[in-house]
């Protein structure tokens, strides 16, 4: 299909009423949209509606006890950014294994939200770190928005809870409490331009050995990003010891639910999240 | 008026810059051994370059092809009417409207267009000119085909099964070729043996990954002579072969390579989409140009041959090796390409890199429903030398020696013959062994990796060595393996080389430059060099071999000598010197002894040429190296002389993950002697990451005769950050034959890395890993001992 329309508005409003009508690809930084299209894997809509120029969905900013971050925020703003360095280190490290230095500078945080992609490396920390998406919408004549937690905003590859016409405004991710400490593992097969073959994200508080408020997000290994909710209920409230890792490093071994493709088999896959989660809460032991 | 004034007449005085009193002098300079920018470096980094990707001819229609989509089937019908009917379409064809096509390949098994049956995904069956690329595909899609299909064969075992389906009625036990070679007598060398090990190394699919993916422009004359813009490594071979596909006059095809965006033996074979563009601008009188796309590049060009090779040798408790034999299967795919010979180097490995007494070789090459193998950087020799290397340390640990004197025991030495008749005037082998070894601290290292192997460290550290035997003086595979030359220069001493020799960015264009530049003492930007045309350069048999250097530059020096001799005669003509007192520097005539410059050189050709006798100088030579064809036993020194290297290499083993990080590569090469050091350092630096990709990283996968991984996205090249430090030393021993005693380098830089790297994984954590490549997931299967 053609594109037979082209829209650049400059106000979410805007963008909003042209959404409305349906039919439509929305395109942010295009490092997704593009090749996908190009492919012809996702071809494009009779509407191309470009948002880069909607300044209501920029801006990482402090509000209560929260950080939100703009939609069209770039991967290499926010790696820059002091906010998310300072509370959310693991978000800014998923972006050093991210991509290249062109698509970094391209592509969005709400791109690798919508793309939903079960390797989208940004994922990962922000479902460790309990991040809700905002959405906006105008179904009756006036903008709408309401927020959906990140973990069921993502269903399943390349699909999410979005509804047709809703734009994604932000991404709000809550102030860590006090104590916290964050991992973060991406696994590829090399250093630069690759795509997981797992990703780790760890988030909990640790009190002299123990670990509460225990959040383990796991990509790669499942059709969405998912929690591991069954290591998380053996480390929760409980000493750090090596046979509890052991045991946190094989629920996760059996919790996940990989496939294999040319890049990973499934038994591989599964053997890294048992070494890798076993490294990860050593490291967290002994620091 | 065609005659020149009065006062553009020169003429020379005999001792005319002495007797005017202001004498200069020019140091004696050499150009040999300098580090040298490539010729064409400015263009390609500031993207000047025009690749044929860029070039459009005036009136130009675009080719596009049609694939098959299943692996093995007959084609019960085609419907191209649709397609013929869309707006912007000029021709559509298939089998039916080129009945005069003949097929192609080594072993003549491979029509262009496909007519009744498919053999494999990569088989084309129709083909659209349009006015753009996108109609054309756009008109792809309106043919319909339907087929029935036939079973598969996917391996080797498999084809070779009674009973099995025949893929081509001429070869009904689907076995395409053959090859067995011998000397001595491999029982009593086994009889003689102390150890004997037997393994089998199983070698992988790799793809070239040329970042200019392949193309063909064809036009016509109207008189019917064709023009073929083409990115051949070999235009003249390829001009005969064409001629015989179309049913037309060699003698009525130019062939013309713009510059070319990577070779490495992938152009080495005529293709179909070569053939297909032509039949294309033939059925529309127009010049059609046909580019792939990068999935088409990975799933339809050639790949390095797949090899399972089993290999059994045998040494006395003293170190002496006693016999070798090999015998190895290829998957040679649906049709006859380069990859099914691959067995000339690789017996060479198996034979000649260490003193064999006794040795025994067979392959056979059987047709399976898979892609096909081409020609690759290495041809054979990147699988021969990963099995030889393994055994060679397997053995060394056995007898209880250490493996560089194992090595060394063993190695061959200069004025040695082969059992296989090559014969190694210049060989630095030895020197080779010992440098890396002392460079790299390998002996030190490789014992204290062995007493870390049971500590429980998560990371394990390890040194593997390997060397390699190829040839470095041509390869006389065809009747004839020699370059012509054309050496012409203007009345500004402005030199142009004309040379048969192709650039496919290997460099030769510089080196043969410089190689002239020496002889004539003139400086690198008074040369050009024109290599691209066959109605303009002389004969030579194309860009293959790791040849260039030796026998190009070989035939280059030779004109450039004749020119040099003509231009002193004319100088000591001119001046009453003889010529022996006479040189050439920095474009003067200058005193051979004192360097006192006499007279320029553009002054003096100018003289020549509007003298009463006017002449120029144009040389002209042509060299055809000193070797031999081999017998039907493949026994004859095939090579004017042969090419050594030693790498020794360390890795580190994550043992969780399987990762193996590369972290530094210490390379010996015998190389003859440094031409032009810094094209010598980039080809090596090139060779060893192209080696690192095959080793660790690169895998085309074939599934059930699928590519599964046509992008970069999951055919992993070595990115920057993984390329690993290196130590490489030039071991120049001069060989005699050689221009200025160079010798090929070419393909010598890839071809230990995998079993340098296998050895290393082995010191490193104890577990040999004989099937490539060594990706994360397969060195922890092999650590774990989970098969796939
Ligand atoms: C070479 C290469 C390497 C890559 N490497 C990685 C990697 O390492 N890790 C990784 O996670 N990803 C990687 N990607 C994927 C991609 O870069 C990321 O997913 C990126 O974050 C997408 O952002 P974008 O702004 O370019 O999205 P786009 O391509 O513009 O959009 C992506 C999808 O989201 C939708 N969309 C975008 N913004 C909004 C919005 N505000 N509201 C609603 N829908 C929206 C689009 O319609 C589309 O469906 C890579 C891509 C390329 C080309």
């Amino acid at each position: 299909m053609t594109v037979e329309h082209y829209y650049a508005p400059k106000h979410l409003d805007e963008a909003l009423e042209v959404l409305r009508a349906g039919n439509a690809t929305i395109l942010a930084g295009g490092t997704d949209v593009m090749p996908q299209s190009e492919s012809g894997k996702t071809p494009l809509r009779k509407t191309l509606v470009n948002i880069r120029r909607i300044a209501e969905l920029t801006g990482i900013r402090l509000a209560k006890n929260e950080v939100r971050i703009g939609a069209l925020t770039t991967i290499s703003e926010m790696m820059a950014n002091d906010l998310i360095r300072k509370h959310f280190p693991i978000l800014a490290e998923s972006g050093d294994h991210f991509a290249s230095e062109q698509i970094r500078n391209a592509g969005t945080l709400g791109g690798n939200v919508c793309n939903a992609s079960p390797a989208g490396d940004t994922l990962v920390p922000m479902l460790a770190l309990d991040a809700v998406v905002e959405l906006a919408a105008k179904p009756n004549g006036s903008v709408e928005t309401h927020t959906t937690p990140l973990g069921s905003f993502l269903v399943g590859p390349g699909k999410t809870r979005r509804a047709q016409g809703e734009l994604l405004v932000a991404i709000r991710i809550p102030v860590p409490p006090a104590g916290q400490v964050q991992r973060f593992f991406k696994f590829g097969t090399r250093p630069a331009l690759d795509i997981s073959a797992i990703a780790i994200g760890l988030a909990a508080v640790k009190t002299k050995g123990v670990l509460s408020h225990v959040r383990l997000a796991y990509g790669a290994v499942a059709p969405a990003i998912m929690r591991g909710s069954k290591t998380e209920a053996v480390l929760e409230g409980k000493r750090l010891t090596p046979e509890l890792i052991e045991q946190a490093a094989q629920a996760a071994h059996d919790e996940v639910k990989p496939i294999s493709d040319v890049r990973a088999s499934d038994w591989y896959r599964r053997e890294l999240m048992h070494n890798i989660v076993k490294r990860m809460l050593i490291d967290v032991h002994e620091h | 008026m065609g005659i020149a004034p009065e006062a553009q007449v020169e003429t020379i005085a005999p001792h005319e810059a002495r007797d005017a009193g202001t004498a200069r002098t020019i140091e004696k300079d050499s150009l040999i051994g300098k580090r040298i920018a490539k010729l064409d470096a400015p263009d390609k980094a500031s993207g000047k370059t025009r690749y044929i990707h860029d070039m459009n001819l005036p009136g130009q229609l675009h080719g596009k092809i049609l694939h098959s989509t299943r692996v093995h089937a007959l084609i019960k019908r085609i419907d191209t009417s649709k397609a013929k009917a869309l707006p912007g379409v000029h021709a559509v064809i298939t089998a039916e409207d080129v009945p005069y096509q003949r097929p192609l390949g080594v072993s003549k098994d491979h029509m262009p267009l496909k007519g009744d049956r498919v053999r494999s995904m990569r088989d084309e069956i129709a083909a659209v000119a349009a006015d753009t690329p996108e109609i054309a595909e756009a008109a792809l899609k309106l043919i319909e085909v339907e087929y029935e299909d036939l079973p598969p064969l996917y391996n080797v075992a498999e084809a070779m099964k009674p009973g099995a389906p025949v893929l081509h009625d001429q070869k009904p036990d689907n076995v395409a070729m053959t090859f067995d070679y011998s000397h001595g007598d491999v029982v009593q060398g086994e009889a003689e043996s102390d150890v004997v090990f037997e393994d089998t190394f199983k070698l992988h699919y790799v793809t070239h990954c040329c970042m200019g993916v392949s193309g063909v422009i064809a036009d016509f004359d109207s008189a019917g002579g064709l023009m073929l813009y083409s990115q051949t490594q070999v235009p003249f071979l390829h001009k005969r072969e064409f001629a015989e596909i179309l049913g037309i006059d060699p003698g009525r095809i130019r062939i013309v390579q713009p510059p070319i965006g990577g070779g490495f033996g992938s152009k080495l074979d005529i293709y179909p989409f070569e053939p297909i563009a032509i039949f294309l601008a033939k059925a529309t009188r127009r010049p059609v140009k046909l580019i792939f796309s990068r999935e088409q590049e990975f799933r339809i060009s050639p790949t390095r041959q797949p090899v399972l090779l089993t290999l059994r040798s045998g040494a006395k408790k003293d170190g002496t090796l006693t016999f070798r034999t090999a015998t190895t299967l290829h998957d040679n795919g649906a049709y006859t390409s380069w990859g099914a010979t691959t067995p000339f180097v690789i017996m060479q490995t198996i034979s000649s890199l260490y003193r064999v007494p006794h040795c025994k070789y067979h392959t056979t090459a059987v047709y399976t429903n898979n892609p096909y193998a081409g020609s690759f950087r290495g041809y054979g020799n990147l699988q021969a030398t990963f099995a030889v290397e393994q055994h060679m340390d397997k053995i060394a640990e056995a007898i209880g020696m250490d493996p560089l004197a194992f090595r060394l025991k063993n190695a061959q030495d200069p004025g040695e013959t082969t059992g296989q008749g090559m014969h190694f005037k210049s060989c630095g082998f030895k020197d080779c062994l010992r440098t890396v070894a002392e460079r790299g601290d390998y002996l030190r290292k490789h014992a204290e990796n062995i007493a870390n192997q049971a500590k429980p460290e998560r990371y394990k550290r390890g040194v593997g060595m390997a060397s390699m035997l190829h040839v470095g003086g041509g390869a006389k595979i065809y009747p004839s393996d020699g370059c012509g030359t054309i050496v012409k220069i203007d009345d500004f001493a402005h030199v142009t080389v004309m040379t048969g020799a192709s650039e496919i960015g290997q460099g030769s264009e510089t080196v043969i430059a410089q190689l002239v530049c020496e002889e004539l003492g003139v400086p690198m930007e008074a040369v050009t060099v024109v290599n691209n045309d066959t109605d303009v350069k002389p004969w030579d048999v194309g860009v293959h071999a790791s040849r260039t250097t030796f026998i190009a530059g070989n035939s280059a020096l030779g004109a450039a000598r004749k020119a040099r001799d003509k231009i002193l005669a004319v100088a000591a003509k001119a001046t009453g010197y003889d010529a022996s007192a006479l040189d050439l520097r920095q474009g003067t005539i200058v005193m051979a002894g004192t360097g006192e410059a006499i007279v320029p050189l553009a002054k003096l050709l100018r003289s020549l040429h509007f003298s009463e006798k006017a002449d120029l100088v144009m040389t002209t030579h042509y060299y055809e190296p000193p070797s031999e064809h081999q017998d039907k036993g493949f026994k004859g020194d095939v090579s004017a002389a042969y090419a050594w290297a030693s790498q020794v290499i360390e890795v580190v083993v994550d043992t969780d993950t399987g990762i193996v990080k590369m972290e530094k590569v210490w390379g010996a090469h015998d190389v003859g002697r440094v031409l032009n050091r810094l094209g010598i350092e980039g080809q090596i630096e090139g060779g060893v990451v192209m080696g690192q990709g095959y080793a660790l990283t690169e895998e085309l996968i074939v599934e059930d005769g699928v590519v599964k991984n046509p992008a970069f996205r999951d055919y992993k090249l070595v990115t920057a950050p993984e390329i690993p430090e290196m130590d490489v030393t030039f071991i120049e021993s001069m060989d005699g034959e050689g221009p200025r005693g160079a010798k090929g380098v070419g393909e010598a830089p890839a071809i230990c890395i995998a079993a340098a790297t296998a050895n290393a994984i082995y010191n490193a954590t104890g577990v040999r890993i004989q099937t490539l490549p060594y990706t994360p997931e397969n060195v922890y299967r092999a650590l774990k001992g989970v098969n796939r």
